[in-house]
């Protein structure tokens, strides 16, 4: 069996970040850039799956700028055996990022597609859902653990509610949740073999996709600045402050 | 004593024993805490009026600030009263064009950092107490840390202290200034002083730029012989800003206390983690050149490297950890330091003497090997007492300061010397020196009531 992770490249997650002066965007220039971590810990899944002797090979795919050659590399280094660049300069939103995922999975054929549930950057969460519904295939979304027999997947799903374990059949979209695993290290020696594993560019046109241009963004605000805090005495206080709010 | 404490001018007291013992203490475990009282001062008035009350009542007086000192310098185990300064944590300016943070004493080091970060800067003096540890502490101590390879240590970042002296009067030493050459520079002898000189109130802080994007390596080592070379070649090749090693047992203590396991497959004698400028990805690249480099030389034998900043924070995790994962077993402390160029044979010389010296104690190195400075610290076996421990460190301590001396390095390199080191200070400063620094103690604290027994033997 075959794995397809899905790796998106991401403003870091301990970066704090900061809308560009114009309005335009995020400010990424010389800001620390990484997977997305939901996608690190789906490919962590993928690598001890294989590692078990339940998958033969994991490849990695991105969509996006010749940058995201970064994160492919960083996922072959950690493991994976062969990676896909899909290129293009936009941003798709989820639903064309499904499609375009959709015309790797009718190549690669893989049994299991695992995505992040959901990427830090736009917190989305659809791209997993949107995919297995084009494909027509089961979905195990927010995974906390994955175990593999007969073709089926049993999957723990983290919901609401607490925990809740589905079974489906493979092929199938998997989506993980973070306490699925601790994703490991990259050894410095595997960084070296990685610059000997594959890494294919694959144009749009050559999956009979014209633009992945989906949206336009007219304009970024940061969130507005929260007031401080105010230490109040004693608890007659607070009722005061509170009617006077008209809270109470 | 309580009647004395009674004369105390309006200042909050505690005299609860379970104050007594908190504030009674450092990091040191070998010190009964025995304070009369805790006062604690919430301004420089406040300070200068106690140090009055005490020169007329004689009443000795401990400095305290955040109590993470690890040589017993903020101990009162002789019914001292101690003077928490935890009251006094006001920003009182940060001033961009100066790019400098003017704090009262109080504020820990971690506050600071944050203030520095909130205006765009940063204070880029850092270890792993720095949330508990106080401004005025840390400069009392002249704190060094994991980035004074880059940046130095705290004495390079003083601009300013407004301090107390022994004598009750309040000093303004050098008010934030980077150019002064008028006369004697009086801040600096407050800097490392350890509170035996007067109280340190308010203190300037210079800011550095934000540093660009730090990668950090985790790199096992084939042997002691091969941490030096080692790191000459990356020094070389990255511009580092932390070059800090450990051993294999200090990577055992923190997986114990920390419930994780290692992070690196091969288990190796000596481990650094390294940091260096990554600003775009690009510097990954030659440290993994480099990295084959030491190990073709047969100097490393593994290594990891971060890819996000929480493997950053996760990786370093393993070397900032190791004193808290330690400090159950009362570790007896030695800060050592040489020229770096005499770090090699030094540690050889050091490695053979603690196998033949300890073999009932266990051993764990680890420090900031590339300032020359080296933590060495030998834990407590569990069926010893605190006592006997402590005087058989102490004798064996002996031989290891007579191989500094041959080095001529220090017997503190970072920590001081508070009580800990106190009889031992003669193996690394001569008789006039130490000469020398009584006179400057009694001119600043006449009366010897300003934390008297510590430093000076
Ligand atoms: C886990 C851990 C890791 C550490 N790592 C490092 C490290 O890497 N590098 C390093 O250099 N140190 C390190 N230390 C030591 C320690 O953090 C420093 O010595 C610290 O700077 C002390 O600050 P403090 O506020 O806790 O001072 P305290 O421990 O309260 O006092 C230290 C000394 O300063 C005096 N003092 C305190 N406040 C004042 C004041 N306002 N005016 C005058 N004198 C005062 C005290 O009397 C005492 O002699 C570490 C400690 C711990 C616990």
């Amino acid at each position: 069996m075959k794995i397809l992770v899905t790796l998106k490249r991401v403003v870091d997650y301990n970066v704090r970040v900061r809308v560009k002066s114009d309005g335009s965007g995020v400010e990424t220039d010389g800001v620390k850039m990484s997977i997305n971590p939901f996608d690190e810990i789906a490919l962590e899944e993928a690598l001890r799956i294989k590692e078990r002797g339940d998958a033969e090979e994991v490849v990695v795919a991105s969509i996006g700028a010749a940058d995201v050659q970064q994160q492919l590399r960083t996922g072959l280094a950690m493991g994976a055996d062969r990676a896909l660049h899909v290129e293009t300069e936009s941003a798709p939103q989820p639903l064309t990022a499904a499609r375009i995922l959709l015309k790797l999975v009718e190549r690669e054929e893989p049994g299991i597609v695992f995505l992040g549930k959901q990427a830090i950057d736009d917190d989305c969460n659809q791209t997993g859902q949107m995919l297995a519904a084009l494909w027509d295939r089961p979905q195990a979304t927010f995974a906390s653990k994955v175990e593999l027999s007969d073709g089926k997947a049993s999957v723990t799903r983290e919901v609401d509610a607490g925990l809740e374990t589905i079974q489906v059949d493979l092929p199938a979209v998997l989506t993980s949740d973070l306490r699925l695993n601790e994703p490991r290290f990259v050894k410095l020696p595997e960084i070296m073999k990685a610059k000997r594993k594959p890494l294919d560019i694959i144009a749009l046109d050559e999956l009979g996709i014209e633009d992945a241009v989906d949206h336009q963004i007219s304009d970024f605000q940061p969130p507005p600045k929260r007031a401080g805090g105010k230490i109040l005495e004693s608890a007659g206080e607070l009722v005061d402050e509170l009617k006077n709010k008209g809270l109470l | 004593m309580e009647e004395r404490i009674d004369t105390l001018p309006r200042l909050p007291v505690s005299t609860d024993t379970g104050d007594l013992e908190h504030y009674g203490r450092d990091w040191t475990r070998f010190w009964k805490p025995a304070p009369c009282g805790v006062v604690f001062p919430e301004s420089t008035d406040d300070v200068a009026e106690l140090v009055g009350w005490a020169r007329k009542t004689k009443t000795p007086l401990v400095p305290s600030g955040g109590r993470t000192g690890l040589s017993g310098g903020a101990v009162a185990s002789r019914n001292e009263l101690v003077v928490s300064l935890e009251r006094m944590r006001s920003l009182v300016e940060l001033d961009e064009a100066d790019a400098s943070i003017t704090v009262q004493a109080g504020m820990t080091i971690g506050e600071v950092q944050r203030r520095a970060v909130d205006a765009g800067f940063c204070y880029p003096v850092d270890w792993a107490a720095a949330e508990s540890s106080q401004a005025g502490g840390s400069i009392a101590t002249n704190a060094g840390g994991i980035r004074v390879l880059r940046y130095g240590m705290t004495r390079d970042w003083v601009r300013g202290l407004e301090v107390v002296t022994g004598a009750g009067e309040v000093l303004e030493l050098n008010r934030g200034l980077i150019k002064n050459n008028a006369g004697y520079d009086l801040r600096q002898l407050f800097i490392g002083s350890e509170g035996t000189l007067g109280f340190i109130t308010r203190a300037t802080f210079g800011l550095a730029p934000p540093p660009v994007q730090q990668s950090v390596l985790l790199l096992g080592f084939a042997d002691l012989e091969a941490i030096m070379p080692a790191f000459a070649l990356l020094r070389r090749q990255l511009s580092l800003s932390a070059f800090e090693f450990f051993d294999q047992a200090s990577l055992e203590h923190v997986a114990t206390h920390t419930g994780q396991s290692s992070p690196i497959e091969t288990e190796c004698p000596f481990y650094a983690v390294v940091e260096f400028d990554d600003p775009d990805g690009s510097a990954q690249e030659r440290a993994l050149e480099v990295f084959e480099g030491a190990v073709e030389e047969g100097w490393v034998t593994d290594g990891i490297i971060s890819q996000s900043e929480s493997q950053v924070q996760e990786l370093w995790q393993w070397r900032e950890a190791i004193s808290e994962a330690i400090a159950v077993h009362t570790p007896y402390k030695n800060d050592l330091s040489v020229r770096i160029s005499r770090v090699p044979t030094f540690l050889a010389e050091l490695d053979r003497l603690v196998e033949a010296k300890y073999p009932e104690f266990q051993v764990v190195w680890f420090g900031h090997i590339g300032d020359g400075n080296l933590h060495m610290n030998v834990l407590k076996p569990e069926s010893w007492s605190v006592e006997d421990f402590h005087t058989a460190c102490n004798g064996l301590s002996e031989q290891v300061f007579e191989l500094v001396r041959k080095h001529e390095g220090s017997l503190s390199a970072e920590h001081g010397v508070g009580l800990l080191k106190r009889d031992h200070l003669a193996m690394c400063r001569s008789e006039s020196e130490i000469e020398l620094m009584r006179r400057i103690k009694q001119a600043f604290d006449p009366d010897n009531l300003i934390n008297p027994g510590k430093i000076l033997p």
